[in-house]
């Protein structure tokens, strides 16, 4: 006899009746999760009179696509998420990585206030520092630049990805990184060319999701930003209230501002759950 | 003046804590100056007026009973709703079966949502008038509600929405979890005919429990900010009834323009948010030491 190692899906029910109602329970996860993602897109490809009774009627259309494509605000609001989105992943690594391996080479006095301040300003509120960040950036003259977006960005990602980088080190074994030493590199060698390119996957996992945070974000461009630089998800939520009533053009803008996050997402799909994984 | 050891890791993290410095630490020093100010956006006279706006802050009653309560609420709510939710799917989805790809590939899809996108989704699912729940319900005989429009109802989609956004993420770090348990004590248990439950209680959940502390703790500090869901589902409405405490702080400094009121009320949620934030910390200190 095997010996099962997990519990059975309901014991104790003859072995069809189970293998049903487990097809049917994965059936009704799929539909939940994937449902209103579904019908956002069903909506978007509706004509402007058929948005009203989406789930009748077959006739389909780009137009509400083409429509929002024209418009400028939202093309340069897409342009300017994915390039915030690049720089942001790009400077947070470079800034993240390091500090994680301090955290989880070291220990010592120096390690455990670094970690206690990473762990207190990741408990701060967004709101609580980026409401007077709007008085810094209009003194710096940063508000509604990129610079102004871009680095409190990075800064908002340290903590929690230092925190993350400390665990992906932690699963590393430093003794590589001692031979190196030992056979003459320095640290910063044993750094750059040990350490990190064995962290490589868990830091492909940090890139995706520090991609698509940056994309996701809300408040911060909301705050932050004016109509120079404007933000995708801002102009979305500005387009509830504006266009309340034009269903398809806000589901053709939301359908659209997922596309680049479900590609990020699903090439870095592997990444991110071997990453999570370490 | 440092050894070569202290230096290296000194540059480390100095780009890391300059960053910080400049758009945490400082943003604070000064928003906490003009919580002590009289400080409106389209008069900033700047005067100091001690604890006035702490004062304001504490004895608003939309601020004590709506605004406190529904933040608590919906934290716990939130967190408690997708832990159970992420748990159960964890355990069922732990097993070898055909198609596991693809459920994981579409539990992946809410992680991917901006919160934003979420909530015009929900939002257009849920319009009274012209959305498909409503549709559904009147088809098959009940009435349709407002759903948006009145308090608890709405307060309940804003908690959905969150589920919805957050269960996955606890699944997958839930299952990742699992997948890391031993299996020795669960064929022990199989051997001695332990029952499901009693291998659930026994087993898996004290083995698992580091994990859940740890999701929870992340999520909990998370979910006490939530900003853009109840932005784009409600704006806070009907009236001020599902305001949470970052809209609130949004609100004053930037609707009622009032920087030195909307500054105070952040420093007090920041200060709530730190407490409770050291208190889990402690509990998950304990736990791993356990």
């Amino acid at each position: 006899m095997p010996i099962v190692s997990r519990p059975d899906f309901l014991p104790g029910l003859p072995k069809w009746s189970r293998k049903t109602l487990f097809a049917l329970a994965l059936f009704g996860i799929c539909f939940a999760f994937a449902f209103p993602v579904l019908w956002l897109i069903l909506t978007s490809l509706r004509p402007e009179s058929g948005v009203y009774y989406v789930h009748r009627g077959t006739e389909f259309t780009l137009a509400s696509f083409a429509e929002v494509l024209t418009d400028d605000r939202i093309v340069s609001a897409f342009l300017n998420s994915a390039l915030i989105s690049t720089l942001a992943t790009i400077f947070s690594l470079l800034v993240t990585v390091s500090s994680g391996y301090m955290l989880s080479r070291f220990t010592g006095p120096a390690s455990r206030i670094w970690f206690g301040t990473i762990y207190v300003f990741r408990c701060i509120p967004y709101i609580s520092w980026v409401l007077p960040l709007y008085f810094v950036t209009q003194s710096w003259g940063l508000y509604d630049t990129y610079t102004g977006l871009l680095l409190p960005h990075v800064a908002v990602h340290i903590c929690f990805f230092s925190w993350l980088m400390k665990g992906f080190f932690d699963g590393i074994d430093p003794s590589m990184e001692y031979a190196a030493m030992i056979d003459g590199c320095t640290r910063w060698g044993a750094f750059i060319r040990v350490a990190i390119p064995s962290a490589l996957p868990a830091i492909s996992a940090l890139a995706v999701l520090c991609w698509l945070f940056t994309w996701n974000e809300f408040l911060f461009a909301l705050i932050l930003t004016g109509n120079r630089v404007p933000m995708i998800t801002v102009v979305m939520a500005q387009f509830v209230t504006e266009m309340g009533l034009r269903w398809n053009l806000m589901a053709a803008t939301a359908v659209m501002a997922l596309v680049p996050a479900f590609l990020v997402a699903l090439f870095g799909q592997k990444y991110v759950i071997r990453g999570l994984r370490i | 003046m440092f050894g070569e050891q202290q230096r290296f890791m000194l540059f480390l993290i100095a780009p890391a804590a300059l960053l910080m410095l400049l758009f945490q630490v400082l943003p604070i020093v000064i928003g906490a100056n003009a919580s002590f100010r009289d400080w409106a956006l389209y008069n900033p006279k700047k005067i100091w007026v001690g604890f006035s706006h702490y004062y304001a802050v504490l004895s608003d009653p939309a601020f004590l009973y709506t605004v406190l309560p529904n933040t608590f609420l919906f934290m716990i709510l939130s967190v408690a709703g997708a832990l159970v939710a992420g748990l159960a799917l964890a355990l069922l989805l732990n097993r070898p079966f055909r198609g596991q790809k693809l459920v994981q590939t579409i539990l992946l899809v809410p992680l991917m949502v901006a919160p934003v996108v979420a909530a015009i989704m929900i939002r257009w699912m849920f319009n009274d008038q012209f959305g498909i729940v409503n549709t559904v319900l009147e088809a098959i005989g009940l009435e349709g509600q407002p759903w948006l429009v009145q308090r608890w109802s709405a307060f309940g989609i804003i908690l959905l929405t969150d589920i919805w956004l957050w269960t996955p993420w606890f699944t997958l770090l839930l299952l990742a979890g699992l997948q890391s348990l031993p299996k020795e004590p669960f064929e022990a248990a199989a051997i001695d005919g332990t029952t499901t439950w009693r291998v659930f209680r026994f087993l898996t959940l004290p083995m698992l429990r580091p994990v859940i502390v740890v999701c929870v703790v992340i999520r909990a500090i998370d979910a006490f900010r939530t900003f853009d869901i109840v932005w784009t589902l409600t704006g806070g409405g009907p009236g001020r009834s599902t305001e949470l405490f970052s809209l609130y702080a949004y609100v004053h400094a930037f609707l009622n323009l009032d920087l030195g009121r909307g500054s105070a009320a952040a420093i007090i949620g920041g200060l709530i948010i730190l407490v409770i934030g050291v208190v889990l910390y402690r509990l998950v200190d304990r736990i791993a030491k356990a």
